[in-house]
Formats: C-alpha cells, sequence, structure tokens
C-alpha cells in the first residue's frame, strides 16, 4: 500500500505540490490525470526519490520512504517509469533490463534469467531482439522496454508516468492494453496521463490534479461521470483549462505566504 | 630499416603513454560527459610518488609502485569528491571543463612546490641493460610499460563490458536520470571513473618516468598529447583512445627523427585541425550521442552578474581616479610594473570577456592570440625595423586573419569541439613560437625588442607604459560598454543564451561568432604586443597555454560578462605574489585553486559579488535584481 499525506513538493522557490493525499492499494491501478503542468510528474518525481518533498509523508505499506535517495527506494520497492522512456539508447535491450534490477545485485545469472523473462512476458516483441541497441526500437517498444526494465526491480508499487506520450493511436491503445494486463501481478501501480479517457477506463480509482492540488477522487466511473471533468479532461464543452486562472492561483497563494496568512 | 624499426618501438612506447591519457579521458568523458584536462597531471603525481617511495624512502619497487598508484587514487578521490563530482553536478558542461583546467593548473603548481622545477628520472624497475632481440636493442622499462600499459586496457575493457558496475558506469553516461531511478548511485559513479582515471595515469606516469624524465608541468605535455590521441580516436571510444595515441606516439617519433624535435608537435596539431575539421567525431565515434550544444545544457549557465548603467559609471570613474593617482604614490618600484603587466593582460581579458563572458564561447586559446601579437609586433619591429605603432596594428591584422582561419575550423564545431578546437589552436601556436626557430628565436626567445613609440615618443619608462595600458583599457571599457548595449551586443548575448532561439529570432549566429572571435583575438593581439614591448623581450612560455588558463582563471575570479571584473582577477592574481615575494612559488597552485574554488563557490566572481554587495548597500527599499541584473537560469 503506497500512501501519500499532505505532500508538498517544489523546485527553488516555487511550491508546485501543495497537501496531495493520494493512496494506491496493491492490485489496483490509479489513475492519476491533470493537464500539462499541473504537477503530475512532480508527484512521481518526489515518490520515487529523485525530488525530495517539502512537507508531508509517503509510506510503503506503512514505512517511511519520504526524503529517502532514489536507490533507496527502488529497493524498498518504488520504481517510476519516467516521462518519455529514458532507455539506455548506448547500450543493448538486455543491457537496460539487466540495469533495471541492478539493486539486486545479489541475484545469479538464472534468477536474472528468469526475471528477464518474467519481465518481458507481456512484452514478448523484445526477447528476440535482446542485443541489439536499444536505440533501434521504436518509440512504442523503447516505452515497452521502459516497463520491463521497470518490472525488473521487482516493484511493489510502479509508477507510469504519462506512457501513451508521443505515440501513435493505434499504439496508445496496445500501451494501455498491456498495463492493464500487468494488474494480475498484484502491483500497486499508479498511473499519470493526460490522456484521461484511455486511463480512466483500465484504471479502477482516480484523482484529479490542478495547479498542484488533488481537486477529485474517486472510482473512475465516477469521475468520468462528473461533468466538470468530462469538461475539462475529456473534450466535452469548449473551455480547455484556464491558464490565467492557473497563474492566478499561484500568485494569491505566493501573496498569502508573503503576508503570512494560512 | 632497424633505425626504422627502432624508431617505431620507440614510437609505440610514447604512443602507448598516450593511449593510457586518452584512456583516462574517455572513461572520465562516458560517465560524466566531462573532458577531465586535469588527466595528464596524474602522470606526473604518480611518477612524484614513485619518486619518494622508490628514491628517497629506498622501498621495494613493487610495494612502491602500489603504494604510489594507490595514495594517487586516495588523492583523486579527495579531488573528485570535492571538486569534480559537485562541478558536473551543478555546472554547465563548459564551466566544468574550465574547472578542469584549473584542477591541471592547481596539480602543476602543487608539483612545483613539492618538487621543485628541476627535471626527475626514476631508475629503470630492472636495470639498465637493454635486451638485445636480433639487431634491435629494447629497453627493459619499455616491457615493462608496453605489458603494463596492455593489462590495464584488458583489465578497464573488462571492468567496463563484461562487469554490472561497468554497465552502471555506462548507464550513467547514457542517461544520468534514468540511471538513478535505476537505484544506481550517479555521483558515485563519476567519483569512481575519476579515480579510476587518476590510477590509470599515476600508473602509465610511473612507468614511463624511467624512460622520458618529467617535471612539475609535465601534466600539460601528457594532458594536450592525450587529448590529441582521444580527439583523433573519438571522444569517448576505448579503442579509438589506443590507436589514437599509439597513431600520435608513432608520428611524432617519426617526425622527430625526420623532420626536427621542435616540430614534432606541430604536425600532431596540425593532423588534429584536419580530424576536427574532416571528422570532429574522432575515427570510433561512439559511446552515447551527446548534445554538443554548452548552451543547450539543462543545468544553469554561468552565473552572471552586472552592475546597473550609472552605478556602473561611478565604479568606473572611482577606479580610473585611482589608478591615475597610482604612480604618484610612492610605491615601490616592481608594483608599478606589476600593476602594467595586469593593465595588459586586463586587455586580453576584455577580448575573452566578449568571447565567453557575452557570447558564451569557451575559449582555451586565448595566449595564442597573445602569442601571434607579441611575435608579430616584435619581429616587425626589430628585423624590419617598422615604427612599433604599425608592427601592432599590423600584428592585429594578422590576429584577426588567424581567428577567421580558425572559425573556419570551429563554425561547424559546437560546445566541447570548441573549445577543444580553440585549445588545439593555442597548442599549435606553442609549437610553432618553439619550433621556427629563425623567426622567433625559439625557446630562448626574442631579444632586443625596442620600447612603444608613437612618432618620437617613446614609452620607455614604466610610468609611461603603465599609462599607456590604463588610457588603452579605459577606451577599450568605454567601447565595449556601448557595443555591448548596441544591437550587436544583444545579439552576443542572444547567442549566449540559446543559440537555436537566437537564430530562430534572424541573428546571424555564424557572423556573430566570428566577430567576437575577431574582437577578442585583436585584443588578445593588441595585449601580446604590449606585453613584448614592456619586457623587451618574448619567449614561448610566456604566450603559452598555461597563460591561456591563467587569463581564463583571471576572467572567471573577476566575474564574466562584467568587462571590468577582468581586472580585478587580473590584478589579484598578479599582484599577490609581486606584494608578497614567498607567495612567488604557490602562485601557479593558487591559481588552480582560486580558479576551481570560483567556479562552486563563487560563480559570480569577485566583481559580482561587489555588484551585489553594492545594491544591497544602496538600495535599501530596492530589490537586489534592480540594482544588478542577475541571470542564472537557462530556459
Ligand atoms: N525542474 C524544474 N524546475 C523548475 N520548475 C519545474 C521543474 N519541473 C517542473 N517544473 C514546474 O512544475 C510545474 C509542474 O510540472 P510537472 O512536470 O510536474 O507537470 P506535469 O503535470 O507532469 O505536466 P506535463 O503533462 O506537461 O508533463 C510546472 O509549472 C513546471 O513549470
Ligand atoms: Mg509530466
Amino acid at each position: 500500500m503506497l500512501e501519500v499525506r499532505k505532500l508538498s513538493a517544489g523546485y527553488g522557490n516555487d511550491i508546485v505540490l501543495r497537501d496531495v493525499d493520494l493512496t494506491v492499494a496493491p492490485g489496483e491501478i490509479v489513475a492519476l490525470i491533470g493537464a500539462n503542468g499541473a504537477g503530475k510528474s512532480t508527484l512521481v518525481k518526489c515518490l520515487s526519490g529523485l525530488l525530495p518533498p517539502r512537507g508531508g509523508t509517503i509510506t510503503l505499506d506503512g514505512e517511511r520512504i519520504d526524503g529517502l535517495s532514489a536507490r533507496a527506494c527502488v529497493l524498498r520497492g518504488v520504481c517510476l517509469v519516467p516521462e518519455g522512456r529514458q532507455t539506455f539508447g548506448g547500450l543493448t535491450i538486455d543491457a537496460n533490463l539487466r540495469l533495471g534490477a541492478y539493486v539486486h545485485s545479489q541475484l545469479d545469472e538464472a534468477s536474472v534469467q528468469n526475471l528477464i523473462d518474467e519481465s518481458c512476458r507481456p512484452f514478448p516483441a523484445l526477447l528476440p531482439r535482446r542485443d541489439e541497441p536499444c536505440a533501434n526500437l521504436s518509440g512504442g517498444q523503447q516505452q515497452m522496454l521502459a516497463v520491463a526494465r521497470g518490472l525488473m526491480s521487482k516493484p511493489k508499487a510502479l509508477m507510469l508516468d504519462e506512457p501513451s506520450l508521443g505515440l501513435a493511436p493505434a499504439l496508445v491503445s496496445e500501451i494501455f492494453r498491456l498495463i492493464a494486463d500487468l494488474r494480475g501481478r498484484g502491483l500497486a501501480i499508479l498511473l499519470s496521463e493526460q490522456n484521461a479517457r484511455q486511463s480512466l477506463a483500465i484504471s479502477d480509482r482516480a484523482y484529479v490534479i490542478e495547479n498542484g492540488r488533488i481537486v477529485a477522487c474517486g472510482t473512475s466511473k465516477d469521475i468520468l461521470a462528473s461533468s466538470d471533468v468530462a469538461e475539462k479532461y475529456l473534450g466535452v464543452g469548449h473551455k480547455i483549462g484556464d491558464p490565467k486562472s492557473a497563474k492566478q492561483t499561484i500568485m494569491t497563494a505566493r501573496l498569502r505566504k508573503i503576508m503570512g496568512v494560512p | 630499416m632497424s633505425s626504422f624499426i627502432q624508431i617505431l618501438i620507440g614510437g609505440l612506447l610514447q604512443g602507448g603513454v598516450f593511449a593510457a591519457v586518452a584512456l583516462g579521458f574517455s572513461l572520465v568523458y562516458r560517465v560524466t560527459g566531462v573532458i577531465n584536462l586535469s588527466q595528464g597531471a596524474f602522470c606526473v603525481l604518480g611518477a612524484m610518488a614513485m619518486y619518494y617511495f622508490e628514491v628517497a624512502f629506498h622501498w621495494p619497487t613493487a610495494l612502491a609502485a602500489v603504494l604510489s598508484v594507490l595514495s594517487v587514487a586516495a588523492f583523486g578521490v579527495a579531488v573528485g569528491a570535492a571538486t569534480f563530482v559537485p562541478a558536473v553536478a551543478r555546472l554547465p558542461v563548459s564551466s566544468t571543463l574550465v574547472l578542469t583546467a584549473g584542477l591541471l593548473t592547481f596539480f602543476e603548481g602543487v608539483a612545483l612546490i613539492v618538487w621543485g622545477n628541476q627535471p626527475y628520472a626514476l631508475p629503470p624497475f630492472s636495470g639498465q641493460a637493454p635486451v638485445a632481440v636480433g639487431p634491435l636493442r629494447i629497453p627493459t622499462q619499455g616491457l615493462w610499460l608496453a605489458g603494463g600499459i596492455a593489462a590495464m586496457i584488458a583489465a578497464l575493457w573488462l571492468l567496463v563490458n563484461r562487469t554490472a558496475l561497468g554497465r552502471a558506469l555506462q548507464a550513467c553516461a547514457d542517461n544520468a536520470m534514468a540511471a538513478r531511478l535505476m537505484g544506481i548511485d550517479t555521483r558515485r559513479m563519476m567519483l569512481l571513473s575519476f579515480t579510476l582515471a587518476a590510477a590509470i595515469g599515476a600508473t602509465s606516469g610511473l612507468l614511463v618516468a624511467p624512460i622520458t624524465s618529467l617535471q612539475f608541468d609535465s601534466g600539460g605535455f601528457f594532458t594536450t598529447s592525450g587529448f590529441i590521441a582521444v580527439a583523433i580516436g573519438g571522444m569517448g571510444s576505448f579503442a579509438g583512445s589506443i590507436v589514437g595515441g599509439l597513431v600520435l606516439g608513432i608520428a611524432e617519433q617519426f617526425a622527430a627523427y625526420y623532420v626536427s624535435s621542435l616540430f614534432a608537435n606541430t604536425l600532431a596539431l596540425l593532423l588534429l585541425m584536419f580530424m576536427l575539421l574532416w571528422r570532429p567525431q574522432g575515427l570510433f565515434a561512439s559511446g552515447p550521442v551527446r548534445r554538443l550544444d554548452v548552451r543547450a545544457d539543462s543545468l544553469v549557465h554561468r552565473a552572471l552578474v552586472r552592475l546597473s548603467g550609472r552605478r556602473a559609471l561611478a565604479v568606473g570613474v572611482t577606479l580610473l581616479i585611482v589608478l591615475v593617482a597610482i604612480p604618484q604614490l610612492p610605491l615601490p618600484n616592481d608594483v608599478l610594473s606589476s600593476l602594467t603587466i595586469s593593465l595588459i593582460l586586463f586587455i586580453a581579458v576584455l577580448g575573452l570577456d566578449v568571447l565567453m563572458g557575452w557570447t558564451g564561447q569557451v575559449s582555451l586559446g586565448q595566449a595564442g592570440f597573445m602569442a601571434v601579437g607579441g611575435y608579430a609586433a616584435a619581429i616587425l619591429s626589430t628585423t624590419y625595423e617598422w615604427p612599433p605603432l604599425a608592427g601592432v596594428l599590423a600584428a592585429m591584422a594578422i590576429s584577426v586573419v588567424c581567428a577567421l582561419a580558425l572559425s573556419m575550423v570551429t563554425g561547424r564545431l559546437r560546445g566541447h569541439y570548441l573549445a577543444l578546437a580553440t585549445l588545439t589552436f593555442g597548442l599549435l601556436i606553442d609549437s610553432l613560437t618553439v619550433g621556427l626557430v629563425d623567426l622567433t628565436g625559439g625557446p630562448s626567445g626574442l631579444v632586443g625588442i625596442p620600447s612603444f613609440a608613437v612618432g618620437a615618443f617613446e614609452f620607455d619608462t614604466t610610468e609611461r607604459m603603465f599609462y599607456l595600458a590604463l588610457g588603452l583599457s579605459a577606451v577599450l571599457v568605454l567601447l565595449l560598454e556601448g557595443g555591448m548595449r548596441s544591437q550587436f551586443g544583444r545579439a552576443l548575448q542572444a547567442v549566449r543564451s540559446d543559440q537555436l532561439a537566437a537564430a530562430a529570432l534572424g541573428v546571424n549566429v555564424g557572423w556573430i561568432k566570428v566577430s567576437a572571435l575577431c574582437i577578442s583575438a585583436a585584443l588578445a593581439s593588441l595585449a601580446g604586443s604590449l606585453y613584448a614591448f614592456n619586457f623587451h623581450f618574448l619567449s614561448p612560455e610566456m604566450v603559452a597555454t598555461p597563460r591561456s588558463f591563467e587569463m581564463i582563471a583571471m576572467l572567471v575570479l573577476g566575474g564574466e560578462g562584467t568587462l571590468l571584473g577582468g581586472l580585478f582577477g587580473a590584478l589579484v592574481l598578479t599582484l599577490l605574489p609581486t606584494l608578497v615575494q614567498s607567495l612567488a612559488l604557490y602562485k601557479t597552485a593558487t591559481t588552480g585553486a582560486l580558479l576551481v574554488a570560483t567556479f562552486l563557490f563563487m560563480p559570480e566572481g569577485l566583481f559580482g559579488r561587489f555588484a551585489i554587495w553594492l545594491s544591497r548597500l544602496g538600495g535599501a527599499g530596492r530589490t537586489r535584481s534592480s540594482g544588478a541584473a542577475i541571470e542564472t537560469t537557462a530556459q
């Protein structure tokens, strides 16, 4: 169980996330949807130890993991498949996969082979090309490799940041189908996405994030049905976010801070 | 025939050392994306440690060798953890590159303090008697060297290609953020690569020391040779490093034998220039494809703090009044002559500021233009008896022509390769000033240079030279200050911020870069000429590549992009050793240490600090940015 309580985080002087509460239970897929710059990536960066949070707590199965290094997070079983794939282009697919299990250095060769087979089972296209440089793969295949590489670390909680980014529509559906198939593994999966329709379709529950705050949460069905979300994220109606109001929230927040008003 | 093979063997041995240095370069580059210019210094440190353990303490050779490598590696860990790794994490690549030049200077300075300036040779491991193979005689140390280097290459190859640790090292180079997500401690990996490279350097240093004697500044030689090797072979490629090193070693030995030992380096550098033109990625392009634009880093820019208009004027005028009054004070003569030298160097640093501070192009070859200016003016006014002023102007024209020729090479290059091409240019000029004995007087220098004169008025006293340098720098600062406010100045700064965006806005980036290089070359040339007239003497090491590094240190210490800042840097680095004579020995080490420390702890420089302090002082109600323009972020 991955639990986030009152989390806040930011870069330099800017606070990006405020009082975020979120839970992901084993075996469920939770969608995190929000527009560009809402703070989705910032949230998953905090969860994976890339960005130290400013306040609040993160626990995995009751154990605090906030403020730990990325390595410590991976060791405890929290793994992020980052935005934009970030595979090691100059290395072979095999090396990419093995690097996924880097923290499990005690594994012997046979267990590593088992782990590779296990992690690549959803993505059979990868195995025959194991010795090719990863840069030879297509965008969709690289995304699959990134997910498989994440699975290599034997995570309890897997976070996927925009897995559909930059993929052709047919591939997007394919990726979402593969992610839905991961549900059987008992992982807690957090899926951060701009593609609200498809991520709501495969997830059990969902959170909507706006300007660094959770503004709605509930079962994916309910969220899908809510008119507000439909208007903003599903392209129903015409209003697609309001950049002015986003700026205003930040500015009023800054003013409040300066004046010392909570 | 047998002499041919003898030379070939000599070349292979020398090339082996170059290959080892190149391997160190490649290893660090692969993991961190930075060329570590201090690499060559580890050879000297290794040999130095070996000298103490073996010769001074009389410990057994094997024990001494192991201890030397271990102690240099330990030193590498300390220095790497304190400077290099934080720099890679915090600073843009261009700053880190310059920081490693500072480390090189620092290491040379340390070796100078410990070793003094005489050359040292170690005894061969197994006696002087060479082994005879048929008609050939091979020194036994050569076998040790070849064997040792081959063993290191094999070990490194196994480590990188056959172990999980090696995979992690490669992952850091490929994508540092993703490597962190895999649980790889990227800082540890950077430190590991730096330390391994230090150990490789130390090992090759103590293996080669019995063959070639080393002295405190041999590190620069190893760095440049290793760098040429790695640039020929391909940055980051292990195979390329080895091939590049061997090719270079053999080429240099043959050139030394059949042409002249003074020119051995020149030919190698010409070979490199040709490579940069023809195939900048080297023979064996390899490793991850990196973005080569220094400016396009996700990291912050080199920090920049400037004074705003009125304050700048006030500071400038105060400074000028103080400087004008100085010769009237009862000061010892050597202080005044140091001030003169500072002002002359400041002119060259001004040029560097236009290029580096305002346009964002790192140049490691500024002293090369000083040399062109100094030698051209000196030769014209001595051998051809031109009036000095005409000599200075002609020299500036020659320097600008050189700058144009250089930009034909650099025009296609960006980032690292650009900085390295300027380094190559500087080294090429170094080797020419040494090699063209008939023209330049060779290593012993050019004597009998007259005083500078305009018409009948001779600048033949220190005081007159001081006022000349002061007047020229004041005029140049004013001109450049105006220039930087113009459309042209804004274009320079646009190129500094983002070349692509500048191009998209219609700025002719290529032309801007060429102009900045020409301005910088002309000013360096002017400084070089004045330098020669001031001393009535010019020798290659007065305007050699270490001088380029020193001027970068002056600029960075003073504050980039501030015009006046360079003066503070020049004053500190020139005056301090004069005022405190006992410091002279420590000057090299201090220069390097100051450069490194400034980058890490005070990136805005002395002048930037001063500007921030002044604006805090002046504007109680104002925000800090209204008094001093502070630019730090790239996006
Ligand atoms: N490295 C950084 N430094 C400073 N600010 C940042 C940084 N990364 C993100 N931000 C800011 O944090 C806010 C949230 O960014 P984040 O990347 O979390 O958004 P996101 O929801 O993932 O958006 P997208 O869908 O575009 O990926 C944005 O306003 C962004 O400008
Ligand atoms: Mg994002």
